[in-house]
């Protein structure tokens, strides 16, 4: 188990090194336009010119590219040892992701910043989607083709088709129709969940919902489909047979072994959910790192935009990460297949 | 995609062999439609919804009522030539917020433009860019995954872990990235989407052609004497064809999703599209729900009808795929 683990996070390093390589590959190649917009931005003295040439020293695109360049009007090819792919790779490998062109902060403490409430909202969406579809999943499997089982099966295909923003739009509006309520949902309003958890959790409640559920309608399809291919097992029928009262064989015999894929499949889910949540937290007001993004692609802020993709990147890597591991934690076929 | 998921996508491509053909070679195409209604009758309504919305989408100047840009007027209750104030001041007001009524069948939103002409123009937009993203996804995720399987070996293993590195990212959020950098444009939103989708593309055909490589007429062929060319083209790429229409329509669920997504955080280019009349309806939701909810219902219908066209397509076409393109 040990050697399995080592080699998981081993394998890890060479695929963060790509993520970090395709985001310069993406941001620096025919930058010319993102710098020009953001230099028209600048206020101050001095000519247009003077102002690309000043956000191109600031991102640091002012060197050459990469550590060879080639002119071949003039002379061959030379070495560049500061150039902008060095210099941005050991940067950020030490969370140093420059300066934000608009709020002059580090990008790295406003994104701590904010990283905790987007940490959150994506738990607290995990936190429903299982609580409401592995029950469902259940009773749908053991009680196959019944009324309930279509009902249920209905709602699944319809939670799957709905974005998670129309439903946290569709909640709003039944919050402030039928319930009178409207809850926070400005940054401003925001309280951290240390601070103020009854707050926290009342902005928190409709977009985690509104997220879970999508999440959910996945999960519980590919759980009845997982238990009614495990019920079938020569196992299963054993136990029946043994004489064991319907709630041991479906929760000890069958659920374990059909959870197995699903453990994979939430790992898979989350690069959906966090695209889902950069909408979500925009809707509803919580200052994580989505509408960081969304801002900062307004205001075409660079290094806030590589920072947060980065991050987010590498963050999903070691859920995946965690994922895998938990997986062969529970499948012992895994470890020595 | 982690170790453990390719292990088991691999483990499901190699198992489970086609088990009694949907299809006879005997059947005409209308017996052929007529079974697929009868056997998958959620599918047939996912396709006819489908069907629907790209009629609507391509007719999109037949069916508008009125320019969906356009601010409505309409007669100002309070005019009063001989009064200086400045609500009757003017024959005719802008209709903002307009309840559905039989000029406006679903009401006019906050800049007193026709719903209706806006949902129908939105509908062009998302059928058209799903359409361009995803034949770009298709072609290069074909020649890419069909070229990694069938040769294999370091090709493949680079390949690999180049796609794996850009499916480490949140989508939207690497479209939100490479759209910072180009000028927003139609073209531009339609290549970023195209791009991540052909990672999902050539990931299930590699797999399918993994499994095909290995069959004996694909060995007779080279016995024969087809060069690599040949044999891809002619013997290998009709039978990815199957798994190509299936992702092809649940591709264009997602893609139509993430056009809402960027359109409704006002990141993609303007226009009428559902994803910006959902976040304008929003602002006026207590107001005048219908904006918010009909197109928010827009964009759930599509989704359905394409992931309900497509599960079904699959069921059909390609049941080995049932396991993998969860």
């Amino acid at each position: 188990m040990r050697n399995y683990i080592i080699a998981r996070i081993l394998l890890n390093i060479p695929v963060i090194l790509l993520v970090m390589t395709l985001v310069f590959v993406a941001t620096r190649i025919g930058s010319d336009y993102a710098e020009k917009r953001a230099a028209g931005g600048l206020t101050g003295s001095g000519t247009f010119e003077e102002a690309v040439q000043q956000i191109r020293r600031q991102i640091g695109t002012d060197k050459p590219t990469f550590f060879v360049s080639c002119d071949f009007d003039a002379s061959p090819c030379s070495w560049h040892w500061d150039n902008q792919y060095k210099n941005f790779m050991v940067n950020v490998i030490q969370f140093d992701f420059g300066d934000s062109l608009v709020t002059r902060t580090t990008v790295w403490s406003e994104i701590e910043r904010r990283l905790p409430a987007s940490i959150e909202l994506g738990a607290i969406e995990i936190f429903f989607a299982l609580i409401i579809s592995v029950p469902i999943g259940i009773v749908s499997a053991i009680r196959q083709d019944s009324l309930p089982d279509y009902v249920l099966r209905i709602f699944a295909i319809l939670g799957q088709a709905v974005p998670s923003f129309y439903l946290g739009v569709l909640f709003l509006l039944a919050a402030s129709e039928w319930l009178n309520w409207i809850p926070p949902l400005t940054g401003t309003d925001y309280k951290e969940i240390w601070e103020d958890p009854s707050a926290n959790l009342k902005q928190m409640l409709l977009p985690g919902l509104a997220g879970g559920l999508a999440v959910g309608a996945g999960i519980m399809r590919l759980l009845r489909s997982q238990m009614l291919e495990v019920l079938r097992q020569d196992y299963v029928r054993t136990a029946w047979s043994k004489g064991l009262r319907e709630r041991t064989v479906v929760m000890r015999h069958v659920l374990k072994n059909a959870l197995i894929p699903v453990v994979t499949v939430v790992g898979l889910l989350m690069a959906g959910l966090f695209s889902g949540n950069i909408v979500l937290e925009t809707l509803f007001g919580i200052p994580g790192i989505g509408p960081l993004a969304v801002v900062a692609m307004r205001q075409t802020d660079q290094p806030m935009i590589y920072g947060v993709v980065i991050v987010a990147a590498v963050g999903l890597v070691f859920v995946n990460l965690a994922v895998d591991i938990t997986y062969a934690l529970v499948d012992p076929r895994i470890r020595y297949g | 995609m982690s170790f453990a998921q390719e292990r088991e996508l691999e483990g499901a491509a190699v198992a489970a062999p086609v088990s009694g053909q949907f299809f006879r070679p005997q059947d005409t195409p209308l017996s052929v439609i007529w079974k697929f209604v009868r056997r998958k009758p959620l599918g047939a309504a996912g396709l006819i919804v489908v069907l629907i919305l790209t009629v609507i989408g391509a007719f999109a100047p037949a069916m508008q009522r009125y320019d969906p840009e356009t601010t409505l007027v309409i007669e100002n209750p309070n005019y009063d030539p001989n009064s200086f104030e400045t609500e009757a001041f003017s024959p005719v007001i802008p209709n903002l917020k307009g309840d559905p009524s039989t000029t406006n069948w679903l009401g006019t939103d906050v800049g007193g433009r026709d719903t209706w002409a806006r949902l129908v123009w939105g509908a062009r937009r998302s059928m058209g860019v799903g359409v361009g993203a995803l034949v770009i996804a298709t072609v290069v995720g074909t020649m890419l995954g069909v070229i990694s399987a069938y040769f294999g070996g370091l090709l493949d293993t680079t390949l690999q872990r180049l796609l794996d590195a850009i499916q480490a990212f949140p989508p939207l959020l690497l479209l939100i990235l490479i759209a910072s950098t180009r000028p927003p444009s139609i073209t531009n939103l339609i290549l970023a989407l195209g791009f991540i989708g052909i990672t999902q593309v050539s990931r299930i055909v590699r797999g399918t052609v993994l499994v095909t490589r290995e069959l004996p007429y694909v060995e007779a062929a080279k016995v024969i004497g087809a060069n690599d060319l040949r044999t891809m083209i002619v013997h290998i790429l009709p039978n990815v064809t199957a798994p190509i229409i299936v992702i092809f329509t649940i591709g264009l669920a997602t893609v139509i999703v993430a056009e809402a997504s960027l359109s409704f955080l006002a990141v993609a280019p303007p226009g009428a599209s559902w994803g910006e009349m959902l976040s304008n309806g929003r602002g006026v939701i207590t107001q005048t729900p219908y904006i918010a909810l009909f197109s928010g219902a827009a964009i759930s219908l599509a989704v359905l009808g394409f992931n309900l066209a497509g599960d079904a397509l699959r069921d059909v076409l390609d049941p080995r795929l049932r396991n993998r393109a969860q």
